[in-house]
């Protein structure tokens, strides 16, 4: 199964791993300058937004997935969502504080620097939005096994329900998890605090989720 | 024939040659990375036709996220087993293309010219008021960024809005609590 997928496996890789580490920084760099400088040449929020949200994408590629994932949990992604979509509304309600209408912001009385300064927020804001969109969009995706989210022992009942397709992601998940207990140490060198944290953890977490799903599809096969 | 319309045939027909074989490779993964060619090809052509907001977000969004989304959803499902290359030929959808594309050929030649002095989109009141007022009311160089943000700073709010809500329903489908 597994030798007629090779694609579907993180193979951690030394020249992808440096090149990413080279790149990251300035594509990161360039979707910031794309979101703020959207006002004086080509580009703005959506086109900035997803080259922040690409960057963090070829950090997952390179570092591994779940390492990625451990590294961005909590509310960073989702509160961004939120704040940015609320900021473009506060933004045009604001105005109409001022007395203008929705979004006129003019009405902020700074004149012409008030319509610039405000429309270069509303790029932020938008930026903030497609970028969490589309980075939780692709760990959603890409997280594969829909059980992640199930607590433990429940896990089990839904493994043994649908054991064919289980048996399949148990097998990848074996191999991730490996990869990601040496990917760990690398994270480690790199002195992040919170990977280390996060990497302890979850190494324990996909190793407990495939142990009851290859027993599961053991069960399945018998 | 210029420079640029002999790089824009070029890109054009390199663009085609990728969408081909973006429909008739079998394997889905040789089919994304043609999709991600033509997409690329299609950035470049908009760039030809100055128009470098839409290049960066063909480039950002075709070429580059879809195709990893694409990516992370066919690493789920299986490659195709024995050897053959290409995808067999349906006739009836090749009809069915052949009509859409010729019907859509059809209302080029009404089209004008590129860069013509005459179009519609060059004459109208509109373009004037916004290449006249653009930078005196809103401060922006950029007349894109200014029509989005300023001039139609609702629609663009609106479109906000259906990013925020296909997010949240793409990610209420996929129940990942775990992550968001």
């Amino acid at each position: 199964m597994s030798q007629s997928n090779p694609d579907r496996t993180y193979v951690e890789s030394t020249i992808i791993m440096t090149t990413v580490r080279v790149v990251v920084p300035f594509v990161f760099t360039f979707g910031l300058f794309v979101m703020f400088h959207g006002a004086e040449s080509a580009g703005g929020g959506f086109q900035g937004g997803v080259l922040v949200a690409a960057a963090v994408l070829l950090l997952a590629f390179a570092f591994g997935i779940e390492s990625a994932r451990a590294w961005l949990e909590g509310p960073l992604v989702k509160t961004s969502i939120a704040v940015g979509g609320a900021t473009f509304a506060f933004v045009g309600l604001g105005a109409l504080l001022g007395g203008g209408a929705f979004l006129e912001y003019e009405a902020y009385g700074f004149g012409t620097y008030g319509v610039k300064y405000g429309i270069e927020l509303v790029e932020l804001a938008i930026g903030a939005v497609v970028s969490g969109v589309l980075i939780s969009l692709f760990f959603s995706l890409a997280s594969g096994d829909f059980q992640a989210s199930v607590p433990a022992d429940s896990n089990g009942g839904a493994n043994a329900e649908n054991g064919g397709v289980n048996a399949e992601n148990g097998g990848v998940n074996a191999e991730n998890g490996g990869v990601n207990a040496e990917n760990g140490g690398v994270n480690a060198e790199n002195g992040a605090g919170s990977d280390a944290n996060g990497d302890g953890r979850d190494p324990a977490v996909s190793a407990t989720g495939t142990d009851t799903a290859v027993g599961a599809a053991g069960g399945e096969e018998a | 024939m210029t420079a640029v319309s002999t790089t824009l045939a070029i890109v054009l027909t390199f663009s085609v040659l990728a969408a081909l074989a973006a429909i008739l490779l079998r394997d889905v993964l040789n089919a994304i990375i043609a999709f991600a060619a033509f997409s690329f090809g299609i950035a470049v052509a908009w760039i030809l036709l100055a128009a470098p907001d839409v290049a960066l977000t063909e480039a950002a969004v075709g070429a580059g996220i879809t195709t990893v989304l694409f990516l992370v959803t066919i690493a789920k499902t299986v490659r195709p087993s024995g050897e053959r290359l290409l995808e067999t030929v349906e006739w009836r959808s090749v009809a069915i293309v052949v009509l859409l594309v010729g019907s859509l050929l059809a209302t080029v030649r009404s089209l004008p010219a590129v860069g013509a002095a005459d179009a519609p989109v060059a004459t109208s009141r509109i373009t004037e008021y916004y290449l006249q007022n653009a930078y005196p009311e809103t401060g922006v160089e950029n007349v894109v960024t200014a029509v989005l943000a300023a001039y139609r700073g609702f629609d663009t709010l609106g479109e906000a809005t259906v990013v925020i809500a296909a997010g949240v329903a793409v990610l209420l489908v996929l129940r990942q609590e775990a992550y968001v």
